[in-house]
């Protein structure tokens, strides 16, 4: 079974806004900025794939320093206090939080996998017969972050084919 | 009283341990488990009062912690904090015995309105 993608570019949007005020920016003083420049750098990426009735990946990316800062806000410590654990762990749960908001909005039948870390960049990843069909880009504290959702091909082939 | 959270990202169970304090309820006998088996395990060595457990874990999810303390006749209360809900899998939880449903991002404010029935 195939599905349309019922998630937009928007609804990437809300999501993100729901996790800047739960976890990042609860006082409302530092949001995230849309640069919406989907080829800005990234040093460290964290993934889901999402398989079943949508099939692909969510993408959160993002630079060291950025990684940091989400990581101490989590904690409620200090970014030099942070650990890699720690910001393995914060990368892996933002993937997470997003991908799963993102498995609620589409049919049944959706499976979620447990998140994939890696401390480099965006860039190095290689996800096969895949495309990236969209995404929200920008910036939190002048650093750059981006969240982005990427279709298997074999999927929106079928879609196209009917 | 004894609240066993279950999580395997341990900056989620930090999130969450912060959260109830943030919603008064610090000064429960607050337990870590770090995948649902063993959730599973330490709900039967530790006998919590309340299980506030995520969904998608490894070695066992906890869907199936659930319903194998319902198995193995235990009764504990038991709720999901989760960043999936789809109405199916809201469905499945109620139908184990889940009491509640909490998605991530989470507030304080959602908390207390879930907790407060349930902790007093």
């Amino acid at each position: 079974m195939s599905v349309e993608v019922e998630v937009n570019e928007d609804d990437l949007a809300e999501m993100v806004d729901q996790v800047w005020e739960s976890y990042l920016d609860p006082e409302g003083i530092n949001p995230f900025i849309p640069t919406y420049d989907e080829n800005q750098p990234s040093e460290v990426h964290s993934s889901v794939s999402i398989s079943g009735s949508w099939t692909g990946h969510l993408v959160y990316a993002c630079s060291t320093l950025a990684a940091r800062r989400a990581a101490a806000a989590f904690l409620a410590m200090e970014p030099d206090e942070v650990s890699e654990d720690d910001l393995s762990d914060v990368l892996g749960e933002l993937a997470n939080i997003v991908g799963g908001n993102v498995k609620a909005m589409l049919p049944p039948g959706a499976l979620l996998s447990l998140p994939q870390v890696a401390l480099a960049p965006e860039s190095t990843a290689r996800y096969p017969n895949t495309e990236r069909i969209g995404g929200v880009y920008g910036v939190w504290e002048g650093e750059p972050v981006s969240i982005s959702m990427w279709q298997s091909r074999a999927v929106k082939n079928e879609e196209e084919s009917k | 009283m004894k609240i066993l959270i279950a999580d395997d990202s341990r900056v989620m169970r930090q999130i969450v341990v912060r959260t109830l304090r943030q919603a008064g309820f610090g000064d429960h006998d607050l337990i870590e488990a770090a995948n649902g088996r063993e959730a599973f395990d330490m709900t039967k060595a530790e006998n919590p009062d309340l299980v506030l457990s995520d969904w998608n874990m490894p070695e066992m999810t906890g869907i199936e912690v659930l319903r194998q303390l319902r198995a193995a006749g235990n009764a504990v209360k038991f709720g999901f904090v989760t960043s999936e809900s789809t109405p199916e899998m809201k469905d499945q939880a109620e139908a184990a015995g889940a009491l509640f449903f909490i998605v991530k991002p989470f507030s304080a404010e959602r908390f207390d309105e879930v907790f407060a029935p349930i902790l007093g």
